[in-house]
């Protein structure tokens, strides 16, 4: 929540963009297996906690349940996967499925948003908390939805690619447009009156900002991309149960990529999952059983010691701004 | 119906409820003076567990002999927790920071306890559980005979030093209007701390009666945070008797669903419980004992 | 040419009449004030013509349409803002930014955002503080916003809410300035004001209500010089 309405997008940021693309593009003709899929997972889950921001990044409205959609999604998929059975070719059955999910969780994410975006604060939290719950928990106790046992998704096969790479592209993909989806939405009318609810919500609408229609819109945009990353992250597991999208963990990373890279920033989830994402899995790479003592720490100092981020300390120390100004950031 | 079944399902669910209730009080208390939604409740209870395992295996102290044990080690911790990290996520300002700040010390303890006590199945047991009582046709278990007797008599407890002593009515002072508290010469910082202190005190002392029921591991946490939130959106905020009233009313739903519906899925009930009851009665059926819930 | 007219409006709560019979008509460019002691009514009557109430009976037409009963959002929407005593800006915003809001959004229509965003600034006397973080003005400045941001969404009609309470003199005087440039900008202003002293510098016209009941309409002289005005409200003739 910085900087000022409407900015213009200067000629050396879309040249920064530019550059930052084709590297992510050419970055897995040369990057080892490994770093593809750590790779893979900053754009994914960034891209997630992205399309997360749409609501929480400039409103309080933080949800505490995104996994919800992410689960639903990933659910949506396989389920749709196993019923056209074996005869339909993978990709085709992505399509399908990415298509299935999308209308599923608009559905769903229209119908919640009623009653749940008419609660304020810890309240929403803790509602979409108990939302993805209440789903986590049908999909695993309800054989039809085979959450326990979990199901098999197909192998996308690409001439010329092997899998992660095939998987990295389409996570690039789907992270490039969130964000061209977030940038449209910040600069939009619909991004300032966001803003503004998340200032003040009475007033904002006193100062006749349709703020029901832009928090329903937000909420559902949200919940639709959140499903579409499911969706590929199923496809690209292969194999999902309730545990593996259902997770607590995931709803979240996805507030504590944003916080640590800066919250309503395009660039900042990314950073945040990089960060983080480093950290977990390079730094503490042997020590997994140490994850959750170092999310729980990195959290705790990131709320008491730097609230606004990575991009939000930049933006405090002008010395380094300098050095800094980096390619998406600053939109 | 059938009349046993249906008295069966009544007395189980009571039962339960008396210790959903206890398991609740804490973090009622904590939303009700401090207005801060605990994520951390659920490994509070957890805690007091596995304190009671560790003394068991130690030196063989009975869990609930180890309980007096348990309730001093979490009240200060909980205290010091309370003064360093929460203090600073509520001088932040913002609601979310301290739901942030109390998630971050769950993970944190939750790995701890991984570390110490690895990721299996555990159990308590103790030599001072009731026999099984038959009253007519129905059972009454003995574990949770127990349970409910130490749950009633700590919330008696609870609501004592609510009601009945200095930091009692100061803790309600200050939930009621933490200013004007700390004009009257309320050491407001203190109260804040030993809420928090208290709160996990009890939470641990019901982490001992619920391992001697139920089978625990260290990811059971989010569950008894969002049983507590649930006991408190059904019986009101702050006070032990809406905590008792939520925690009754959820140990029946639990019971009768699990008993008329299936069951294998009481935790969609309850976690459905929760969802519907915020969409609701966002304050409680009760509205709120304390002030008005954010 | 009149621009707002009220015929007849009254309001009840169970059984208590708050306002009863109040009829005026407000001329277009004008700046019309309405006084009167603590409780007579005068918030009523805002709230009743900015939507947040509806009368128990009577009328209230703007621009000749009646507008009775509307949601505050359509009355924006039409053309009516409110300036409220208690100003409560987007702290973390800036005050441009702040005014910029109501520039895009408010009454209806085409508009030039960032003409629209300057002038309310110019009126108001903002722009030296404009880049300012809403959060750290000075009550005068925050005053000011409040009227600045009213002003943007482009009004044509503003409803001031005692902007003067709580002001020193200079910043009264300034306040009074403020009114007149607006209404010299082609905005009607309806103002209620307990600062005489400011009542009577920028009043074109001046409606006494007391105890729900109209008592006095006409010039700011000829009203404060009524004797039923000084018995009801006064206490003694104003110097």
């Amino acid at each position: 929540m910085m900087g000022a309405f409407n900015k213009r997008i200067t000629g050396w940021e879309w040249l920064g963009a530019a550059a930052v693309l084709i590297l992510l593009v050419l970055l897995p003709f040369v990057a080892s297996s490994f770093q593809l899929r750590l790779a893979q997972q900053v754009l994914l889950f960034g891209g997630v906690a992205l399309a997360w921001s749409l609501l929480g990044g400039f409103t309080q409205y933080w949800s505490f349940g995104h996994a919800a959609f992410f689960g639903l999604g990933a659910f949506t998929a396989g389920l749709l996967a196993q019923a056209l059975g074996h005869g339909i070719s993978g990709p085709v059955k992505l399509l399908l499925g990415l298509a299935l999910a999308a209308l599923i969780n608009f559905a769903v994410a229209a119908v919640m948003a009623m009653p749940v975006l008419r609660l304020r604060g810890t309240y929403f939290a803790i509602a979409m908390l108990a939302l993805a719950q209440v789903l986590g928990e049908v999909s695993k106790t309800f054989d039809i939805f085979q959450g326990s046992m979990g199901f098999v998704l197909q192998r996308i096969a690409v001439p010329g690619l092997n899998s992660v790479q095939t998987f990295y592209l389409l996570f690039l993909l789907f992270a490039v447009a969130n964000v061209a989806i977030f940038v449209w939405v910040k600069r939009s009318r619909i991004g300032m009156g966001l803003t503004c609810v998340g200032q003040d919500e009475d007033t904002a609408a006193m100062l006749g900002i349709p703020t029901e229609r832009y928090k329903l819109l937000a909420f559902v945009l949200s919940a639709v991309l959140t499903s579409i990353g499911g969706v590929l992250y199923a496809y690209s597991l292969a194999f999902i149960t309730t545990d593996t999208v259902f997770r607590i963990d995931i709803s979240l990373n996805l507030i504590l990529f944003s916080m640590v890279g800066g919250l309503g920033t395009v660039a900042g989830p990314f950073i945040g999952a990089a960060i983080m994402i480093f950290i977990t899995q390079v730094v503490l790479g042997g020590l997994l059983h140490l994850h959750f003592l170092v999310t729980g720490a990195i959290l705790v100092f990131i709320v008491i010691a730097a609230p606004t981020g990575i991009i939000g300390l930049r933006n405090r120390l002008p010395g380094l701004a300098r050095r800094a100004t980096g390619s998406e950031a600053r939109t | 119906m059938n009349g046993v079944i249906l008295a069966q399902t009544l007395v189980d669910g009571l039962i339960l409820g008396g210790i959903f209730a206890l398991s609740a009080a804490g973090f009622s208390l904590i939303f009700g003076v401090l207005g801060i939604i605990n994520l951390a409740h659920g490994i509070f209870v957890l805690i007091g567990a596995y304190i009671g395992l560790a003394i068991g295996r130690e030196t063989g102290i009975d869990p609930l002999a180890a309980l007096p044990i348990t309730v001093i080690v979490l009240y200060v911790g909980g205290y010091l927790l309370q003064r360093t990290l929460v203090a600073a996520a509520v001088r932040r300002g913002s609601l979310m920071s301290s739901l942030l700040i109390t998630f971050g010390i769950s993970l944190m303890l939750r790995d701890l306890i991984l570390l110490a006590f690895g990721p299996n199945v555990q159990t308590l047991s103790s030599s001072w559980l009731l026999p099984t009582l038959h009253w007519g046709s129905v059972l009454i278990d003995g574990a949770r005979a127990t349970g409910l007797i130490a749950s009633l008599v700590l919330l008696g407890l609870l609501s004592f030093l609510l009601y009945r002593t200095k930091l009692g009515r100061a803790m309600r002072a200050t939930a009621q209007e933490d200013f004007a508290a700390g004009l009257c010469g309320i050491d407001v910082d203190n109260v804040y701390a030993s809420t928090f202190g208290l709160s996990a005190a009890f939470a641990g002392a019901s982490g001992i009666i619920i391992g001697l029921i139920n089978p625990f591991v260290p990811s059971d946490d989010n569950y008894w945070t969002l049983n507590a939130f649930v006991v408190v959106v059904l019986g009101g905020v702050g006070s032990p008797m809406g905590a008792l009233l939520g925690g009754l009313l959820l140990g029946a739903i639990s019971t009768f669903s699990s008993q008329y519906v299936g069951s294998l899925y009481p935790n969609v009930f309850i976690f459905g419980t929760l969802f519907l009851m915020l969409i609701l009665r966002p304050n409680g059926l009760l509205g709120s004992a304390y002030k008005g819930s954010v | 040419m009149s621009i707002l007219s009220l015929e007849g409006v009254g309001k009840r709560f169970a059984g208590l009449r708050v306002i009863d019979g109040i009829s005026f008509e407000v001329t277009e460019r004008s700046i019309t004030s309405i006084v009167g002691p603590n409780g007579a009514g005068k918030s009523t009557l805002f709230n009743i013509i900015s939507g947040y109430l509806k009368p128990t009976e009577g009328r209230v037409a703007f621009r000749g349409e009646t507008i009775t009963g509307l949601a505050p959002y359509h009355i924006c929407r039409r053309g009516i803002a409110r300036a409220f005593q208690i100003s409560k800006p987007f702290p973390e915003l800036s005050l441009r930014e702040n005014v910029l809001v109501a520039a895009n959004f408010g009454r209806a229509g085409e508009r030039d955002v960032d003409t629209v965003t300057h002038q309310a600034l110019d009126i108001c006397n903002l722009r030296p503080v404009a880049a300012q973080q809403a959060r750290t003005l000075s009550i005068g400045n925050l005053r000011r916003l409040e009227i600045a941001r009213a002003i943007a969404a482009r009004p044509l009609l503003l409803l001031a809410d005692e902007p003067c309470a709580g002001l020193n003199d200079t910043e009264t005087r300034e306040l009074s300035e403020v009114l007149l440039r607006i209404r010299d900008s082609g905005i009607t202003v309806l103002l209620v004001e307990h600062d005489l002293k400011a009542v009577r510098s920028v009043s074109d016209r001046v409606i006494v209500i007391e105890a729900g009941r109209q008592i006095a309409d006409g010039t700011a002289d000829e009203v404060f010089a009524d004797q039923a005005v000084i018995d009801a409200y006064l206490g003694v003739p104003m110097t």
